[in-house]
Parts: structure tokens; sequence; C-alpha cells
């Protein structure tokens, strides 16, 4: 028997050692114990109730004003028969007063009910590269990704094609604040990237709403897409059936007590599916609209935590538990219960 | 008779199974299948046999676990077994630190996949009712696809490789922590229960907050988010959350888990960084073009962001505290008990053994003398040192022979090599 040689051969086939594959890493062990629990529920109860109650007053100071018009602008009593005549006159006039000081720009949003911009079939309707690309025409592509609102009767395309475009909001507002009437600036609406990129600079409305039936608004010819920022605003599909859209900006600042007149083109049809219309006007701070939830939501989880955490305080002196008492240990628990 | 009989085979049986241990003597190796077969058909539990012998072939095959050891009598029993070890002492490490970890790291693994997915798919699910049902997908497709891959993958995996409740030396000190395996403590259905409820209770939180938050306008610009800017916070958020709850349910964090963690988080971000920065045709729609720029533009991400993931994680970690305090596992007692032991890789280099006692220290100093290599390994009984194998078991000391000390004493010095494998 050699000892030398087998000690070598035992060594050849010893696995190379690595703290990896040896499972010998150096680790850190997490432990839950009270101070670690009570000080984590601690530190979030007192990171979260500033920031809440900052959100909050941010959101406070917010004005926002909502009108809804859609029922009381219509007073015919076949009111969809009323929408879809285009010769009736429908102006309406609005009078909203105003509760406390609103400081320009004051945002004028159109919010809509009702209305499911995220349906599956409305949400594919559209051809993006269409959109920012004017020599985009391929027939079959297009067809595909907008019908029904892909070509005319005829067979030529539409520009821009689909649901969405085709279902564009018409309704305008003129708004005149203690009979002085005030500009709506509709500049600047839409996200930079969107009217950038998405949309081109070279492209222009061909056929648009002569598929046939007319689903919304009307675009000017003679703009290139980029630069019709309410067709932008309206395309980026909101994620919930009750949405607002930016309409545009009263530069201007607003009393207390003054009255806005504001007189609706009441085009829209929001009547045949049971949708409803308002018009909002909203001031907005850093924390953008009135937008109470996440004030609420800090503030609360921030107020449990530290109700927790008093709730642990008297949890473990209730129902005090010595860190790594083997009476715990479930052997020796069967045994003092044997015993008995 | 002979007692395999049928008629008394289940004498034999029912008589075995009431004591401790049950020798049988010259057995043919068909008889040790035998035997074998009628524990684990009569007694419907899980059987383990180990041998290291062409004879044994057919009793590792009878049972539900074999193990071979391999040595002196050739390779047979391991070719044959579903583990082979090479001494019979490793049987130990084996079942108790081994197959213990394998077992916690296998429920955990499982546990936290039905976890994640189920949270990113209620998440979605609470969005189909307010898209009239017509099956709109809240998430862009690329990133269903890669979540799984990318973004939620690695880190489940350093935690099953590496996750250990109590250390190797431990888990010897205390084998009734083995029993956590065979009652299936962690794999119940009450703890899949509770899993599925906190799946639940986060989609909830991961859907309402980011939705409801984004109805109004954003910044001091106004503009409005669409639905695509609100699902990529979403699922932000989801990404974020399911990592983090990665790291609170692990019991031993390397520094690969940390690596993991924030990595899976950063590939996210460059992911999206990447993804909506570039215009394909190959995407149906360009849905998701500038997505998170135009969020991380907005105080609102980063509120979200920060709000969301807690609230998210605040119900797993009441339960946990609740639960480590109120029902403590015994893994978890065990833990605290030896919370301030210094880190037992550390305790092998110590160089003083001063707080040894001389019976100690002698005993210490037999057992670093030069060993006998593989000659006695093939025979499981018959090392020297496992006479007092069972007896150490009962805690009763007995010394080396010392004709094997002396034998070992004579033996040329080799160069000591610290030995780590099979010794705690």
């Amino acid at each position: 028997m050699s000892v030398s040689g087998s000690e070598s051969a035992a060594s050849a086939n010893k696995p190379k050692y690595s703290k990896f594959t040896q499972q010998e890493l150096p680790a850190c062990k997490p432990l839950l114990t009270p101070g670690i629990v009570i000080g984590a529920f601690s530190l979030i109860g007192i990171i979260f109730v500033p920031i809440g109650l900052a959100s909050l007053s941010a959101s406070q100071e917010i004005v926002e004003l909502i009108d809804r018009y859609d029922e009381e602008c219509v007073t015919a009593s076949d009111k969809i028969g009323f929408i879809q005549d285009s010769k009736a006159n429908k102006a309406c006039t609005r009078k909203i007063t105003v509760p406390k000081p609103m400081k320009g720009p004051i945002h004028v949003y159109y919010q809509l009910e009702n209305f499911y911009q995220n349906h599956r079939r409305y949400v594919q309707s559209r051809s993006d590269q269409q959109l920012r690309d004017k020599d985009y025409k391929d027939p079959k592509a297009v067809a595909k990704a907008c019908d029904p609102e892909a070509t005319t009767g005829d067979g030529s395309l539409i520009v821009p094609c689909g649901l969405i475009a085709w279902s564009l909001f018409n309704d305008t507002y003129a708004f005149s604040v203690n009979k002085k009437s005030v500009t709506v600036n509709k500049k600047d609406i839409a996200w930079a990237s969107d009217k950038n990129s998405k949309f081109g600079s070279n492209v222009f409305p061909v056929n648009f709403q002569k598929g046939g039936l007319i689903g919304g608004g009307n675009l000017n010819d003679k703009l290139p897409l980029s630069e019709q920022e309410d067709l932008i605003v309206w395309m980026r599909t909101a994620a919930l059936p009750t949405f607002r859209k930016l309409y545009g900006r009263i530069e201007t600042d607003i009393m207390a007590s003054d009255e806005i007149t504001v007189v609706i083109q009441n085009n829209y049809n929001t009547y045949s599916f049971g949708g409803t219309k308002a018009v909002v006007l909203s001031t907005a701070s850093w924390i953008g609209g009135k937008n109470n939830f996440i004030g609420v939501a800090y503030v609360a989880v921030g107020g449990i935590c530290l109700l927790l955490a008093m709730g642990f305080v008297v949890l473990y002196v209730v129902k005090p538990r010595a860190l790594g008492d083997p009476a715990y240990l479930s052997w020796n628990k069967e045994a003092a219960e044997y015993s008995h | 008779m002979y007692a395999l009989d049928p008629a008394l085979r289940v004498n034999l049986l029912g008589l075995s199974l009431i004591c401790h241990s049950v020798v049988c003597c010259r057995v043919s190796p068909l008889q040790k299948a035998q035997v074998t077969s009628l524990v684990r058909k009569g007694a419907r539990k899980i059987t383990l046999s180990i041998g290291d012998g062409a004879n044994d072939v057919s009793m590792i095959q009878a049972a539900h676990v074999g193990i071979g050891i391999s040595g002196q009598e050739g390779m047979q029993a391991v070719m044959a077994s579903d583990f082979a070890i090479a001494q019979f002492r490793y049987l130990t490490d084996l079942l108790l630190v081994h197959g213990r970890w394998s077992y916690l790291r296998l429920c955990k693994v499982i546990t936290y996949f039905f976890y994640k997915n189920l949270t990113f798919t209620l998440t979605q699910f609470w969005f189909t009712f307010q898209t009239g049902f017509s099956g709109q997908r809240f998430y862009d497709d690329w990133f269903q696809s890669l979540y799984n891959v990318i973004f939620t993958a690695l880190p489940v995996i350093m935690v099953g490789l590496f996750d250990k409740d109590v250390s190797a030396s431990l888990s010897k000190k205390y084998p009734q922590l083995y029993q956590e395996g065979i009652r299936n403590t962690f794999f119940k259905w009450k703890v899949i229960a509770v899993w599925g409820f906190f799946a639940f209770y986060q989609s909830i939180v991961f859907y309402y907050f980011t939705a409801a938050a984004s109805q109004h306008g954003h910044g001091s610009s106004g503009k409005i988010l669409g639905q695509w800017d609100v699902s990529t916070m979403a699922f932000t958020c989801v990404v974020v959350t399911v990592n983090l709850r990665l790291l609170m349910s692990c019991n031993s964090i390397t520094r690969w888990h940390y690596f993991s963690v924030a990595g899976s988080i950063a590939a996210w971000f460059l992911f999206i960084f990447i993804y909506s920065a570039i215009m394909t045709s190959f995407d149906r729609q360009e849905n998701v073009y500038f997505v998170i720029y135009v969020l991380m533009s907005t105080f609102f991400f980063y509120l979200t962001l920060i709000l969301v993931p807690v609230i998210a994680l605040f119900g797993d970690f009441l339960y946990l505290s609740l639960q480590r305090w109120l029902f403590p596992y015994d893994y978890q007692v065990v833990q605290e008990m030896h919370k301030d032991d210094p880190h037992e890789y550390s305790m092998i280099r110590l160089p003083e053994r001063s707080h040894l006692s001389p019976e100690e220290a002698r005993s210490y100093a037999i057992s670093m003398l030069p060993r006998e290599n593989s000659k006695h390994t093939g025979f499981a009984f018959d090392s020297p040192g496992y006479e007092s194998f069972f007896a150490s078991q009962q805690g009763v000391c007995v010394p080396h022979k010392p004709w094997d000390v002396a034998r070992r004493a004579s033996m040329k010095q080799q160069r000591q090599q610290p030995q780590r494998t099979g010794r705690s």
C-alpha cells in the first residue's frame, strides 16, 4: 500500500476548491428582530408623512372646476338625431362661477366618461408608420392595421387612417371672463416626443372622414400632422374609460367670483353610447392637476406605519419572547406537552 | 418459516416498524431488495438505501432514494444509485445539510415563481374590467415576454443556489430541523395560500394606484398620460417590488443576491431606455415610443415609484414580522439562538487552541494524524472511526483503539492539507 501514491491520486480527484462552488460565500443573515421591525415602520412613517403633506398641500391649492354639459346642452327629445343633424345649431352657453382665484396658465380639458379608448380593436386601429412617413403607402398593411377606416369607398387611402383618428373629438369652447373674451392657447398641448417624431411634418391629411360614416371632427388639409395638436392629443389613447384630454390653456389669471361664460359647439356624439362630456378648468402646480390621491395615500401609509410601530412596541411588551429561547423549538414544546 | 413469505410478511413489517432499528444479517441481494420493497410499499414511507457493493444494487434500486458509496468494492453501486458519496460518514451531510437545504430552496423557488407570475398577471387582469372586456393587453408585448427571462429570472436562481437557513454545522447540531421536510412545513396549502393572497393584494395596489393616480394632468404643463404610460409605470413597479420581495424572503444574502437584484432592476431600466428610444418597423405599433422619458419628466413617476413598492411590500413585511414573533419556525429559533456566532468559515482558521481541555487537545491531535486513504472507505462499518459512530450518536465517548493510534503515528508524515469537504 503506497500512501503517497494514493494521496496524490486522491488530490487529483478532489474538485477544485472555490468559495462559489463550495457554497461558502460570505453572507449577511438578516433577522427580523423587534428593533428592525419597529425601526423600519417608523422610518417609513417619518419619511412618508411629510411627503404626503407636501403633496396634499400642493394639491389643495389647485382649483378645479368641472362642468358637465352634454345633458343640458341638447334640449331636443331625440338627442341622437339632433347631434347627427349637420344643419342644427349646436351652440350652447354655460356659465361657471369661480370660487377661488386661479393663477394662470389655466388648463382647459375636455372630460369624457364611458368612452373606451382602451378597447382592443380601437387601440390597434392605427398605422404609426403612415402617420410619420408620407411615402408609406402599402395598401395591404394599412388596410390590415386600420380596417374599417383604411380606405374610402373607391379604394383610395385615408390619411390618417384608423378608428382612433376617425373618432376625433370636435367640441370647441370659446371662453369669456366677465363678458370679456379670452383666447385659448392651443399650442404645446401635446407631448414634444409625439409632435417631433411620431407625427410627420410632411404628412398631410388626405380623404379624412370620407370613408362613409363621419366619426368625429375634421382636419385642416393644409396643416401637416405634426401641427395638428388636437389630433395628436386625441391619439394618445387613454388608459381608462373616464378620461380627460388637454384642450388648451388660458394664459391670464382669473379672480374669485368672476363669471366664466363658455360657448360650446356641441358637435361630438356621445349620446349613441351613453357617454358624458364635461369641460374642466384647472390650475397646475409641480404635482400636476388636482390629485389628492397621492397625497392621501402617502399620509395614510405613513400614518398606518407609525401606528404599527407603536402597535409592535405594545406587542413586544405584552407578548414577549426572548430571542433564541430554546423552549420555542417544536421538539422541546412537544416534550413539554408530553411530560404533562 | 421464511419471514418474507406472504403469510408472515405483514407481521414482520408491523414488528419492524415498532422497533428503533432492525438488523438483517446474512441476507442475499434479492432479500435486501425484498425487505426494502416491503417497507416501501407496506409502510408507505420514503425509503433510503445505502450500499457500496454489487450486492447492494438491487436494494439501491428498490428504495426511493438510493445512495452508492464509491470505493474499494468498485463502482457498481455508484452506477445504480441516485446519489454517490465517497465515505459513509458523508451521509450525515447529505441528509441533514444538503438535503434539508435543497428542500428549503426548492420550496422557496417554486412558491416565489408562482407569486411573481401571479402578481404580474393579476395586475393585467384588473385592467380587463375597465376595457369593456375586450381583451386589450395592459402591458406591451416585449415587457411580457422578457419579464420571466431577463427582469426577474436571475435573483431566484441565486436564491435556489445559495440560500441557507442555518449553517452546515448547526444543521448537524440540530438534526430535528430535518423534521421540517418530513412534515412538509414549507409547501403546505396554507403557505401557498398566503403567497397567493399577497400576490392578489399587491396586484390590486399596482393596478389601482398607478391607474387612479394618472387621471389628472401631470407636471406644470398639465399634459395627460396615456395608456402605455400607465402600463409602463405599473410594470416598473411590478419589477421593482417583485425583486425586493425576494430579498425579503432570503435567509442569507450574498453579494450575488445584491448583484442579481440590482442587475435585474437595472436591466429593466436599460431595456426600457433603449426600447422606448427607438422606432422599429418590427413593433406593430410604436406604442411605447419615448414613454419612459415622458414619465420621468413628471413628479408622478418618482412619487409613485417610492409609494407603490412600499405599500405592496408592507403587507408581506407585516406578515413576516408577526409570523416570526408569534409562530416562529424551528429554524428561525435556531437562527436567533446562534445569531452572535462568528461566521462558520472563520472558525477553521483559529490558530490558538488554548480553550480545549487536555483530553480534547489529545483527541484533536489524534484526529489530525495522517489517515489511511481509500483503503477503508468502501467497508462502511469496518473503518476504525466507525465503531464509535453509533456510540457518539448516543453521546458516549469511545476512545480510539491504541493499536490504530500507534499505527497511524508511525506512518510517514505527509504535508497536512486543510480538509474541507465533508467536515464541519
